[in-house]
């Protein structure tokens, strides 16, 4: 069985955000980019499935800029077999990267794709669904366990009231949650190996697809800054402030 | 000179910083507090490959380029300066053999070094010998079928977690640094004694040893030719001042980035740190020794790739890098305050690791002698 990975480069988790100060946008200038976290588990769930003789070939997928190879490297030198780089310099959201997705999936046919549910930039969660919508493929989102037995797909989803078991029929979609599993380091003499490995640059007018953003991004303001508690001296006060200032009860 | 970083250099740098901050950034105040050796941190770089960052392909390694290592040692550096000094040391073991060894001692040792499996100590400094080592006293005498080697050495970096050495020992006492000679000992040799590990203001997590040597060696532990000693320590202390300097250069990035961060943070006559004049003075002039020291490392670094002579390059990042992490981290110390001086930050521990860096592997005046002998020769 193939299978594909959809990965994204995004700022380092370790990074504190900063707007730039026209607000036009998150200031990226110097900043350390690094694989999308619940990308990475991603890979490492294909690369455990190929570990146990389920999967025969890893495909690596990034939909982004020229740098976001840095990323697919990453994604070759932990276990993937070969990459595709849809390359725009386009802000691309969910849609467009779920369009351009559909395109190498019908290309590729894998038995499987396996995506983060949602990347640390915008958090928006959509790709991985919307994907699902336009290749008619089941989906299993928010994954903490899966299963392959034979062309069913077993996949244990975290949910509000806690764990939903699906069985799907391959192929399918998964979505990856934190608790999936815990990705590897890459070795450093497989990223020297990562380099021989193919990577296919592809352009989203070559896959006949538009990925740029049809939305328009006004403005970004940082997250209002966090005001020091308060002591109460007894729970009638905490109460009455519960009430009457924080408006909660 | 390209500035450009190689997609090698990118990954390379990525991957450290990623096991850095997860794995050994976890360890490195328990290192610094306890004493303890910095066994799981440098096991773990032993994992991923980094013991073998410095050896060609044909040795087990895949050198990646000077550029690449160096930003990987700055990655290391920046979260555990100890765990660096202890991997930067069995580079210098690994180097020595690389640069002095026979064919066959490269294949049979160098893939182990790679691999995590074999950890080298490099043993030159003595208690009477430390910038002049042509001073040295320790000595090997031909015996039958081998080498008796007697004398001590001294602040030798991993020593007793070795799995094996290089000693550097006369022998030809008629000669200076011509009569040296290079051994290689396995650890477990009978009569090796090591002292308990020093006590030492910064590094706390990398043990230094002083270890006495009266021993029977095998006519096999000669590395390479005898009389080449000397020449291949000068080789490999040129190589690894390359990583003094990265090393160097990690450590003043955490201060820095750490001050940088604290001064947007802490509020002071109603405005943050960084609004007041003296003290973004003290951040400009950081960031600017930061960013000199930088350059001149990985200039060092592009010329030990060149295959040319790399000395003066080497000295000069040494020096320059060096001194200014002493300026940097001093620098954080001050910006931080009070807070710089207590032990719940690391910025003390950034402060007191980064004190050796002007003294080990050559001090700042020998760099500076080097130096001056190669601008006015």
């Amino acid at each position: 069985m193939k299978i594909l990975v959809a990965v994204k480069r995004v700022i380092d988790y370790n990074v504190k955000i900063r707007v730039k100060p026209d607000h036009s946008d998150v200031d990226l200038t110097n900043v350390k980019m690094a694989m999308n976290p619940f990308c990475e588990i991603a890979v490492e769930e294909a690369v455990r499935l190929k570990d146990k003789g389920v999967a025969t070939e890893i495909v690596a997928v990034t939909v982004g800029p020229k740098a976001a190879q840095e990323q697919l490297r990453t994604a070759l030198a932990l276990g993937a077999d070969r990459a595709i780089h849809v390359e725009t310099d386009a802000r691309v959201e969910s849609l467009g990267a779920a369009k351009a997705l559909a395109k190498v999936v019908e290309a590729e046919q894998p038995g499987l794709v396996i995506l983060g549910k949602q990347a640390i930039d915008t958090d928006n969660n959509q790709t991985g669904q919307m994907l699902a919508a336009l290749t008619g493929l089941p989906q299993g989102t928010f994954a903490s366990e899966v299963a392959v037995e034979g062309d069913k797909l077993q996949v244990t989803r975290e949910i509000d009231g806690g764990l939903q078991t699906l069985e799907l029929t391959l192929p399918a979609i998964v979505t990856t949650d934190l608790r999936l599993n815990e990705p590897r380091y890459a070795k450093l003499p497989d990223i020297m190996k990562a380099k021989k490995k193919p990577m296919d640059v592809k352009s989203p007018s070559d896959l006949g697809v538009e990925v740029a953003s049809k939305v328009k991004l006004l403005k970004v303001e940082p997250p209002a800054e966090r005001q020091g508690g308060i002591k109460v001296g007894s729970v009638d006060e905490l109460v009455d402030k519960l009430k009457n200032e924080a408006k909660v009860l | 000179m390209n500035f450009e970083l190689t997609a090698d250099a990118i990954a390379f740098q990525d991957a450290a910083h990623r096991v850095s901050a997860e794995v050994l950034k976890a360890n490195a105040k328990r290192y610094d507090e306890t004493g303890d050796f910095c066994r799981e941190s440098l096991d773990a770089l032993g994992e991923l490959g980094f013991w073998g960052m410095n050896l060609p392909d044909a040795y087990g390694g895949f050198d990646p380029g000077s550029i690449a290592m160096s930003l990987a040692v700055e990655e290391v550096a920046y979260h555990c300066a100890a765990t660096c000094s202890s991997l930067t040391a069995h580079f210098l073991a690994t180097d020595s053999v690389l640069l002095g060894g026979t064919e066959q001692q490269k294949q049979e040792l160098l893939p182990l070094c790679a691999s995590g499996e074999k950890l080298g100590a490099f043993a030159l400094t003595e208690p009477g010998a430390g910038s002049n080592p042509a001073e040295m006293r320790t000595k090997a005498v031909r015996r039958e079928g081998g080498w008796h080697l007697t004398g001590t050495k001294h602040y030798i970096t991993n020593g007793a977690y070795a799995d094996f050495l290089v000693v550097y020992a006369k022998t030809d006492e008629t000669q200076g640094h011509k009569g040296i000679s290079a051994f290689l000992v396995d650890r477990h040799t009978l009569g090796i004694q090591f002292s308990s590990p020093e006590k030492t203001l910064g590094l706390r997590g990398s043990h230094i040893y002083e270890i006495s040597f009266d021993c029977q060696l095998s006519e096999a532990a000669l590395l390479g030719e005898e009389g080449q000693g000397f020449a291949t320590a000068m080789a490999v202390l040129d190589r690894g001042r390359v990583e003094v300097a990265a090393m160097s250069v990690g450590i003043a990035r955490a201060a820095y980035d750490d001050s940088l961060a604290w001064a947007r943070e802490r509020v002071v006559a109603g405005k943050p740190l960084c609004r007041h004049q003296g003290i973004q003075w003290m951040l400009a002039e950081m960031h600017t020794q930061l960013e000199a020291a930088k350059l001149v490392t990985y200039q060092a670094a592009a010329a030990r790739d060149s295959g040319g002579r790399f000395s003066l390059e080497s000295a000069v990042a040494k020096l320059f890098a060096s001194e200014a992490a002493a300026k940097i981290t001093d620098s954080a110390v001050q910006v931080h305050g009070g807070y710089g001086y207590i032990c719940d930050l690391p910025i003390e521990r950034y402060y007191r690791d980064a004190r050796i860096t002007r003294i080990f592997e050559g001090t700042s005046e020998i760099q500076k002698i080097i130096i001056g002998r190669a601008i006015t020769a």
